[in-house]
């Protein structure tokens, strides 16, 4: 089949592999409808996840057919319509029972690996990176899913496939980033980045009930799509961003602040310097204006939500945190504890993360489209793949 | 590499623990599958059931290098199982698997001990070089693809599958 590999810093091609195959009884073959890019695999093209091999197949948000199923399979079948959570999970294991799915217990196929990085090894995703499993990805004809029972979610009718698809990253993700700021009447979020996972929790945080939601981005085409779902826009390129949340909120800053941007944060002046020059040296490879920026911001003893990716960062203004009495939340998002409930609103027209899709390309032409996400060219939000 | 690793790696002995949702009893009767033990230290050796609680160990080394021996597992008591090699063994070993019940509703507690004795009394580091593998991996790592099979009746595997390099597959 074809499909879209790793060959390095900024080298994606398409080549020809073969099919996967069933490996495990709990395993189905999807055939993939629709994949799309993820601003996470920016920190794999830019080179700052290692563990990387070259050939890599990549992908990690899609939907799709099932066409063949292992004999353990029992709730989904061939022929069904089904959306995947980007991380593994068992559905057995003591943290996918509490939800903390993307922490499952089982599914690294390789632990040693991961274990001396973070203590424990966490649940395998696909495409990204050996540390994190070294599953083959789903920018491709067909993808292996292991645990289909657990991880295959069934597309109801009137949900169509572009809107389904980022209901396997973005919108859970994003959903849960908001989920995270426990919202309660009257509260304010602000959420720094308005891709897919910004928007996605921009949208979450209106439907758990915020008061206002705040989007900061410098693009225009991505804060105008923030504002037609009902967020109030800030331009961190124009104004001072801390001033302006406490403009809007009476000066008492936000009750939440959710990082949807990660270590490829965009900063402004000495700090922007100062981060290039460090991530150039390989110092550290973490940029976090954005994140800085929503300590800062946020009101006392307010949720400081963390979806954005980073690495080991060695200088983080924990001080903030402690005399601010700031609640932290993060996490690779759990998708299987919310696709029901994101299919659900989908249907009702609540979310409406079909918005992401904004080009389509052949699988052929991937490479291209993940060269218009990665630079934001023509207004790319999303590049979407139809192998 | 901090100096705590680099000790560790010198270690002959090597120990582990996991907790596994499920009752001790269950977990002690799956250890004594004939398949488990293959498919448990499948990273480290091919292990092949050769009678009854006996088994054939063959761990590749780097540069073509073969090691074998063959153990003998007791049952000590429900919460404990051990092994140790029979005579001519390449590399002398023996290991004791320990269960606990885990606190709340969290299942059983593992505890595993290995030891290795090569022969000449070849200190630890040697080990490493023989497997390519330090022994603290080699018994963290069947622990959590034991926990995956107790668990879920599979372990996490992604050989074969599509990828842009040895001709289309990784093996
Ligand atoms: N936690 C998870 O499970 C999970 C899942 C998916 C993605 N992610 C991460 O979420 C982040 C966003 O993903 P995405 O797909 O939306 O990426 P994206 O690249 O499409 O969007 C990031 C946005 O952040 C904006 N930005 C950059 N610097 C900024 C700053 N200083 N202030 C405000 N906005 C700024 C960019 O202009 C861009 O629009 C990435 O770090 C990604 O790795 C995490
Ligand atoms: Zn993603
Ligand atoms: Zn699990």
């Amino acid at each position: 089949m074809r499909a879209l590999c790793w060959n390095g810093v900024n080298d994606l091609r398409v080549e020809t592999v073969s099919d996967p195959e069933i490996i495990n009884p709990s395993d189905v073959i999807l055939k993939v409808r629709l994949s799309t890019t993820c601003g996470s695999d920016l920190h794999l093209i830019d080179g700052l996840i290692p563990t990387m091999r070259e050939g890599d197949v990549l992908g990690h948000e899609f939907m799709g057919e099932i066409v063949d199923v292992g004999r353990e399979v029992t709730k989904v079948k061939r022929g069904d319509r089904v959306v995947v959570p980007s991380f593994i999970s068992c559905g057995k294991c003591w943290y996918c029972q509490h939800d903390l799915y993307s922490l499952c217990d089982t599914t690294h196929p390789k632990p040693e690996l991961q274990e001396p990085l973070l203590g424990y090894p966490t649940a395998g995703i696909y495409a990204y990176s050996h540390a994190f499993g070294g599953y083959s990805g789903a920018h491709a004809e067909y993808v292996r899913v292991p645990f289909a029972d657990t991880d295959c979610f069934l597309v109801p009718d009137g949900v169509a496939d572009d809107a389904a698809l980022f209901i396997s990253d973005a919108a859970p993700t994003g959903f849960m980033g908001a989920d995270f700021c426990n919202i309660h009447q009257g509260d304010v979020i602000a959420v720094w980045g308005c891709g897919g996972v910004g928007l996605m929790a921009q949208q979450g945080a209106m439907i758990l009930g915020a008061e206002r939601v705040i989007a900061i981005d410098k693009y225009p085409e991505r804060l105008a799509q923030a504002e037609a779902f009902g967020a109030i826009p800030l331009d961190f390129t124009k104004v001072d961003v801390i001033e302006a949340l406490q403009e809007l909120t009476g000066g008492r800053g936000p009750d939440a602040c959710i990082d949807a941007v990660g270590m490829e944060a965009d900063g402004t002046g000495v700090q922007k310097v100062y981060d290039g020059v460090k991530q150039a040296l390989h110092l550290e490879t973490d940029r976090g204006a954005a994140l800085r920026q929503a300590m800062l911001a946020v009101r006392k003893g307010g949720t400081l939500s963390i979806l954005g990716v980073y690495g080991v960062m060695d200088k983080f203004p924990l001080g903030l945190i402690m005399n601010k009495g700031i609640t932290v939340r993060t996490a690779q998002q759990h998708g299987q504890a919310y696709v029901d409930r994101l299919l659900e609103y989908t249907q009702r027209g609540e979310l409406t993360p079909a918005a992401l899709a904004t080009h389509r390309f052949s699988l052929e032409d991937s490479p291209k489209g993940y060269h218009m996400f990665k630079h934001k060219e023509d207004g790319c939000l999303r590049s979407v793949f139809v192998p | 590499m901090s100096d705590v690793e680099s000790d560790a790696n010198l270690e002959a002995d090597a120990h582990a623990s996991i907790t596994i949702g499920k009752p001790a009893a269950d977990l002690h009767a799956l250890w004594l599958r004939p398949e488990t033990q293959s498919r448990i230290w499948a990273h480290f050796a091919d292990v092949r059931v050769v009678g009854d609680r006996t088994a054939e160990w063959v761990a590749k080394g780097p540069a073509g290098g073969e090691y074998r021996w063959q153990t003998l597992t007791k049952a000590n008591s429900p919460n404990e199982l051990s092994w140790s090699t029979l005579d001519k063994a390449d590399v002398a070993n023996q290991g004791v698997l320990t269960m606990r019940p885990a606190p709340g509703d969290r299942g059983t507690e593992l505890y595993l001990d290995v030891r290795f004795d090569p022969p000449g009394g070849i200190v630890g580091k040697a080990i490493s070089k023989m497997f390519h593998i330090v022994p603290r991996e080699i018994v963290r790592t069947a622990l959590y693809r034991f926990r995956a099979l107790a668990l879920t009746g599979e372990i996490a595997r992604t050989d074969p599958q599509p990828a842009g390099r040895n001709g289309g597959t990784d093996h």
